[in-house]
């Protein structure tokens, strides 16, 4: 049965996951076109960063299993700290961003960048406004 | 920033109406208000040339309600501290303290991002036809994090929650402060 799997805003269906528990285990194949990270033999990577594994967390992550080799995505997820909410009954699991990205928005005092759309879907990035006073307001309509 | 799961449809009469010249921006899974620590709106950060927080948090709305009259005027005091800081900067005598700063940027917990992985969780399955399981990590959510207001007065705007209930929930001696305190100096 297919996962719907949501990895930092990103949704995608992973037709071919095995899920026990909360593990949800994706075909090797299958893992960067549903979480944009990537097994490789310096570790787990997403463009630039890579996470290096010791052998014993290679081990329980990977394993070959009916011709394919599998990976434990939830089991990577805890381990760089990205927050993980389930819902087993839509088979649905939210991966947030990992932990050295939300503790360090907390940790300075500069404010952490963002880029956010218009009303027209312009993309607008706090970044561009460096040199510049910005009054940023956060509101809602209800 | 719209922090609104509602996205463009809801915010933009308002955001027509205010005739905005500044950047109007949309945030629909609430994720840049988690970024910032936000946990009521409406809430108002002061970022300096540097990129510096100088102000952080501020419970600030544009108008003020007379409690007594019910009229409502323009907020004189806050907007003059504003425009304090535009003409003076960094010597502004409105900017926050460093134990004021830390104070309003709380940093985030494990609970805090599990939370916010639970109310995003939320709104992706509403958005697909799932009212009922988004209740559920709705309530999961405001059982992780009990002080984010932003949360609870989401996830009440989508699910049309009474105002009996809303009332309710604000009122309860055992909730966390509904906003911070503005502290102004004179």
């Amino acid at each position: 049965m297919p996962v719907t799997l949501i990895v930092e805003g990103n949704a995608s269906t992973a037709s071919r996951a095995q899920v026990h528990g909360e593990d949800v285990w994706l075909p090797l194949d299958d893992l960067v076109s549903t979480t944009a990270w990537e097994l490789k033999a310096e570790g787990v990577c997403r463009g630039e960063t890579c996470v290096p594994l010791s052998s014993s967390q290679r081990a329980a992550m990977v394993r070959d299993e009916k011709a394919s080799t599998w990976f434990n995505f939830t089991n990577f997820a805890r381990l760089i700290e990205k927050p993980v909410a389930i819902d087993h009954e839509t088979r649905t699991w939210y991966f947030g961003a990992p932990g050295w990205e939300w503790k360090s928005w907390s940790a300075t005092k500069t404010a952490p960048d963002f880029t956010a759309p218009d009303l027209a879907g312009r993309p607008h990035a706090l970044q561009q406004l460096r040199g510049r006073k910005v009054f940023l307001l956060f509101w809602a309509s209800w | 920033m719209a922090a609104d799961a509602g996205g463009r449809d809801v915010v933009d009469p308002w955001i027509q109406e205010a005739k905005a010249s500044h950047w109007t921006l949309l945030d629909p899974d609430l994720a840049i208000a988690t970024l910032y620590s936000v946990r009521n709106v409406p809430s108002a950060f002061w970022i300096d040339e540097t990129g510096g927080i100088v102000r952080a948090n501020d419970p600030i709305y544009a108008l003020r309600r007379n409690p007594t009259t019910g009229a409502t005027s323009r907020n004189e005091k806050y907007l003059n501290a504003v425009r304090d800081w535009v003409a003076n900067g960094s010597s502004s005598k409105f900017l926050a303290d460093e134990s004021a700063l830390e104070k309003r940027r709380r940093p985030a917990s494990v609970s805090d991002m599990d939370a916010a992985a639970s109310f995003e969780l939320g709104v992706y399955l509403l958005r697909h036809g799932e009212p009922t399981h988004a209740q559920r990590h709705f309530d999961r959510a405001r059982q992780l994090a009990p002080d984010n207001w932003t949360f609870r007065r989401q996830a009440w705007s989508l699910s049309g929650a009474t105002r009996a209930t809303i009332a309710k929930e604000i009122r309860d001696p055992a909730a966390p402060a509904f906003y911070p305190e503005l502290d102004l100096s004179d």
